[in-house]
């Protein structure tokens, strides 16, 4: 919202710096994002006098002139304007002045000749005709009255003052004009507000004659008021309007267009001007769009309408997008004479949907989208005639149509005082309270425990239900300044403050996984169908149900993450690409499976290991420390495992038979279509699961008093017999009693040892719980394994 | 006999003296005082003497002995210091060689090291953590928390939709309404989570980012309450020299709003490039919570109320530590993570 403080200071006495007016508007909610000069960018840019030109002595296109800038020496500066003369008055920028465009002014020597300044048109202070005539020819401008030597340029062109750039919340559509913001900037101010009152024009001869208007929809357009002109001539506005809306932005176009654009600024409501000629029988027809109708609109394009959409019609065709942009049919022209203003009410959030429907946003859509209200339509229209009879555009004709379903009488709000004290914290009485109201223009008055407002019809904002007591205590707050408000400890019951479990639990495996080496990753939880099919996921795996994104970032975020592995494979690349260094990661985040209702959340933990120093068992012993840690009982890896791992090198990890998770090498395909030139061992867990099996309850068990005894043994089998059978087959003898503990610290194959064969060796640790073990029984303990081995996995001892 | 016992004693004390080594020392005291020694060979050559002759050469010889034995020691002592002396000296070690380590230090992210710091301040004021999914339904996201469908608002959040009805989550807020309807009032809730805006990622923004909010559900509670718990937490997280200031905001699930800045951290107020010369950092969003939502989620407004208030925790910790690209807590180079 542009506030151009000429503007402002036409409706309130303004007696503050403009920093402390941004403080002031900020500290009623009001963000000021921009100061903006009025003339952009120009510095050190001042009013000369040529006093006398002479030729340059070595260049027929320059001229030397000596001119006077208010002081006692004259300034020289070389130009190659012919249109200057003597006694001219000028602007001249100085050395160090900067221009619109940014140049910097520097004393100079043209062809020997030195010059300290440079004369300026409007393009170098960007400047148009509409600021001041003749600033639109590409030569140095020349006063047309008389300025004081010296004097800033901004001042010679009365463009000396500023605009706020102001930042609107949502809910104040009302400030969306230069009225509404006013309102509020007096009040901020401590000063009056003079708010404009409209001359009401009556006109000659009767709208009904000319024009008629029927709303099909009234759901749709609550309200449509409409006037009509006739002898319009078209031409510029007037100079102060056009400075106006170009200091808001607007390009002026001519004084209809001008004049529905200004009132737009001004009262913040969007209207449109109809060349009535081009409306069959005059007659505004507000329907929905037929399946299949086409309109042109004033931009050019050709657009498709749904019936969903509202359309502005006469009885055979449209003549403008309701709300959204005109018809080209009905554009103003030079050749308009008879002109319909609209200003009506369509339901923002059908706008809000056909303009995005159409992909097209206007200014008048934006402004519909976050609401307008009915009252402030026929005061725009009001406003729009007042303008039309000021310029001379054209005679007013008497009589307004105003097809009115909107409920346009004042509503009246009970809020409790004392509820509004008790929500801030403050302690005001019920007066100071409707005076402070007052100064924005809501008023009220005391009725017992009740103050009883009636809500302006601005503030759309302001509800009638249960809200009213919490929307006016804002409104108080706001008044009454936040940073006065006490700030006060709870009071009421004592809370004791708690990690929930699972959080804790997250917690402990970060820091678990920190402590053995890794560094934490955040991916994003998108991925691309390229990334999902390099997986080559089992036709069965639920995996291959992503969440598609309906509106994504492009295709490569278009689906949810049901794996951690692409993100961390990316996050590998990355690393390996920048020479980083570092070989181990780990990322703890959601993943989702596509679901009926709300696609299953589940959390994941995946581990990447990759670098020289690192194989598949470096990985599986991090997996192995986890699992121990927090107590996962029964933990066994058998071979299997995703597509995306090599064959050969992948496990899934089960806890009491049930899977919690897989690791493995990164199959090479997968590594290539990252981009990965190492081996990579990922693990993939399931925090979920894991936490429910979670055993972190512990307890004393007495520390044994019976020593231990060790024993290893190195034993042969065949290369298909697995550690895990192994060490099942031990299990299961009669020994097992006595085991302390098993550890394979072994492998070996080659020389000695029989092709498809391989040699395990075991380090025991023996105990009994109540005695001594005696040698008879160590030895019976390891013939008893031995043989064991030797049944089942025809084990031979090497 | 006597004169070789005082002999032998003269002998071997002198010998003693010489002495550098453990070795030496050994066989000095095997020679003298060990089986066959010199000393023991005269006791033993006391068997033809008389009796009188016997216990007076005894006497010598014992004392000569005692007297050996205390000299043998005190040799030994110094030469066992000698001798470790030499030994600390041969195993010296340059201590300004590194040290050896396992596995490197791993690192966490920090995000989750600001977002700890960030809960576990709110726990110490008496919030207990909740979870919520991030993939929502878009009643919970938006319309219980007083934005219905096409509510202007709605756009002050572009949302990633999967249908209709459900959207990625757009801040932790849906968790309040899900709060709100199960759990039995009053609480205090800190919930962190992951959300989602459709938003073009450059150096400030990213489609997804971290959250964090507060949520206080009780009776009486005041406009006063919330500043006071705000300007603590804020205190709790960034030092208590930090100053807050209230600025009235909107936000529709909340009224009053306030936007919360506090007083720069890289200047101190002062102005600088980070809080571009305000001397101010925007740092949290909160209020009232608007009495629409309790009633969306079955709360008499009468009876309770509450407030809440949201933090940022990408933009906590790059404030925290001075990054200013966002999108490198999402890259995961280890040069960056390795940092925290």
């Amino acid at each position: 919202m542009k506030l151009p403080l000429k503007w402002l200071k036409e409706y309130v006495d303004y007696n503050v710096t403009n920093e402390e007016f941004v403080e002031l508007l900020m500290k009623r909610g009001f963000e000021t994002a921009e100061v903006a000069d009025e003339m952009p960018g120009i510095k050190n840019v001042v009013v000369c006098t040529i006093k006398s030109i002479i030729p340059h002595p070595d260049a027929k296109k320059l001229r030397i002139c000596s001119v006077d800038i208010g002081e006692k020496l004259p300034l020289q500066i070389v130009t190659n304007s012919q249109r200057v003369f003597e006694g001219a008055q000028v602007p001249v920028a100085l050395c160090g002045a900067t221009l619109a465009d940014g140049m910097e002014i520097r004393p100079t020597s043209l062809r020997g000749v030195e010059s300290f300044g440079m004369f300026c048109g409007g393009r170098e202070l960007g400047l148009t005709d509409a600021d001041y005539p003749g600033a639109g020819i590409d030569e140095v401008l020349v006063f047309n009255e008389p300025h004081i030597n010296g004097q800033r340029v901004q001042e010679a062109f009365d463009l000396d003052s500023v605009i706020f750039d102001i930042e609107l919340t949502p809910n104040r559509a009302d400030c969306q004009s230069i009225i509404g913001m006013c309102r509020e900037a007096a009040s901020a101010l401590g000063q009056e507000f003079k708010e404009p009152s409209i001359r009401e024009i009556e006109g000659e001869g009767s709208i009904d004659e000319l024009a008629a208007v029927t709303v099909e929809n009234n759901e749709l357009c609550p309200r449509y008021c409409a006037r009509v002109m006739t002898d319009i001539k078209i031409e510029p506005s007037p100079a102060w309007m056009q400075k106006r809306l170009r200091s808001v932005g607007l390009r002026p176009i001519n004084n209809i267009v001008d004049i529905t654009n200004y009132v737009l600024i001004e009262y913040g409501h969007p209207m449109h001007a109809f060349d009535l000629a081009c409306v069959k029988d005059g007659h505004i027809v507000v329907r929905n769009a037929h399946e299949g109708e086409k309109v042109r609109t004033l931009d050019g394009a050709l657009r498709d309408v749904t019936d969903d959409m509202l359309l502005i019609a006469d009885p055979e065709k449209g003549v403008g997008i309701a709300g959204v942009m005109g018809g080209e049919n009905s554009e103003i022209t030079n050749e308009t004479r008879t002109v319909l203003f609209e200003s009506a009410v369509f339901k923002g959030s059908n706008i809000r949907s056909t303009s995005r429907k159409l992909r097209h946003s206007t200014d008048a859509s934006a402004r519909f989208s976050k609401g307008v209200e009915p009252v402030n339509a026929m005061l725009a229209l009001k406003r729009a005639i007042e303008l039309v009879d000021e310029l001379g555009a054209g005679k007013v004709v008497g009589g307004t149509i105003d097809v009115c379903s909107a409920d346009i009488s004042q509503r009246v709000i009970n809020v409790d005082w004392r509820h509004v004290n008790k929500i801030i914290n403050l302690d005001l009485t019920p007066e100071k309270m409707l005076q402070m109201l007052g100064t924005i223009g809501i008023c009220g008055t005391l009725n017992g425990e009740r103050l009883k407002i009636g809500v302006p019809h601005f503030r759309t904002d302001i509800e009638s239900g249960i809200e009213a007591d919490w929307d006016i205590a804002e409104e108080i707050a706001r008044l009454y300044g936040y940073e006065p408000i006490k700030p006060t400890l709870m009071r009421g019951e004592t809370f004791v403050g708690k990690v929930g479990p699972l959080f804790a639990f997250e917690d402990k495996i970060k820091d678990l996984l920190v402590s053995l080496g890794a560094y934490e990753m955040y991916s994003y939880n998108f991925t691309s169908p390229q990334d999902v099919a390099a997986l080559r996921l089992d036709e069965n795996d639920e995996r291959r149900r992503n969440v598609k994104i309906l509106n994504p970032f492009g295709e490569e975020q278009s689906l949810m993450r049901t794996t951690l592995i692409s993100g961390i494979l990316k996050a590998l690349a990355l690393n390996l690409n920048k020479k980083t260094g570092h070989g181990r990661f780990f990322e703890v985040g959601n993943i989702h499976i596509d679901n009926e209702i709300l696609p299953e959340q589940r959390k994941m933990i995946g581990i990447a290991y990759f670098g020289e120093k690192e194989d598949f068992f470096t990985l599986k012993g991090t997996v192995e420390t986890l699992m121990e840690r927090v107590g996962i009982r029964n933990v066994s890896y058998a071979a299997g495992g995703g597509e995306y791992f090599q064959p050969g090198q992948k496990a899934v990890v089960l806890s009491d038979g049930e899977v919690i998770g897989e690791m493995g090498a990164i199959h090479p395909n997968l590594l290539k279509y990252f981009g990965i030139p190492v081996k990579a061992y990922v693990a993939e867990l399931n925090f979920d699961r894991i936490a429910k099996l979670k055993n972190e309850r512990r307890t004393y068990a007495p520390i044994p008093r019976y020593p231990v005894v060790s024993r290893d043994i190195a034993i042969v089998v065949d290369e298909d017999v697995l550690a895990a059978d192994v060490a099942n087959t031990i299990a299961h003898t009669e020994a097992n009693v006595l085991i302390e503990n098993v550890e394979l610290f072994d492998v070996y194959r080659g020389a000695g040892i029989a092709i498809g064969k391989k040699s395990m060796a075991y380090s025991f640790t023996l105990r009994a719980e109540d005695h001594t073990l005696s040698d008879d029984e160590i030895t019976a303990a390891m013939n008893a394994i031995i043989d064991g081995l030797s049944k089942e996995l025809g084990a031979k001892l090497r | 006999m006597i004169h070789s016992l005082e002999e032998i004693k003269k002998n071997m004390l002198i010998k003693l003296d010489t002495i550098e080594n453990g070795a030496e020392l050994e066989e000095w005291y095997v020679s003298v005082l060990g089986r066959s020694g010199s000393l023991t060979s005269i006791l033993r050559g006391m068997a033809g003497l008389s009796k009188e002759e016997r216990a007076a050469m005894g006497k010598s010889a014992n004392l000569v002995k005692q007297e050996l034995e205390a000299r043998f020691a005190e040799r030994k002592a110094k030469v066992d210091e000698y001798m470790q002396e030499m030994r600390f000296k041969k195993e010296a070690i340059d201590v300004t060689e590194p040290g050896k380590r396992d596995v490197p230090l791993g690192r966490l992210h920090p995000l989750t090291q600001v977002y700890r710091e960030i809960r576990d301040a709110l726990v110490g004021m008496g919030f207990t953590t909740f979870d919520g999914p991030e993939i929502e339904y878009d009643d919970y996201n938006f319309t219980k928390l007083n934005l219905p469908k096409d509510h202007p608002a709605r756009d002050m959040q572009d949302t990633f939709y999967i249908n209709e009805n459900v959207v990625l989550r757009t801040h932790t807020t849906p968790c309040e309404a899900r709060a709100l309807m199960t759990l039995e009032p009053p609480f205090r809730l800190a919930i962190p989570g992951r959300v989602f805006r459709v938003d073009e990622v450059d150096a400030s923004h990213s489609p997804v980012f971290m959250q964090l909010e507060g949520l206080v559900v009780d009776k009486n509670i005041s406009f006063g309450d919330l500043k006071g718990t705000v300007s603590a937490f804020i205190n709790a997280v960034f030092g208590s020299e930090v100053k807050t200031r209230f600025r009235p905001s909107y936000f529709p699930f909340t009224e009053p709003s306030a936007e919360v800045d506090m007083s720069c951290t890289i200047c101190g107020g002062k102005g600088c490039r980070v809080c571009k010369g305000t001397g101010w950092l925007e740092i949290l969003g909160c209020g009232i919570t608007n009495p629409h939502e309790l009633e969306n989620c079955g709360l008499d407004p009468k009876e309770w109320n509450a407030f809440a208030f949201g933090v940022g925790v990408d933009r906590v910790a790059s404030l925290k530590y001075g990054i200013s690209d966002i999108r490198l807590q999402y890259e995961n180079d280890a040069r960056f993570l390795k940092q925290f």
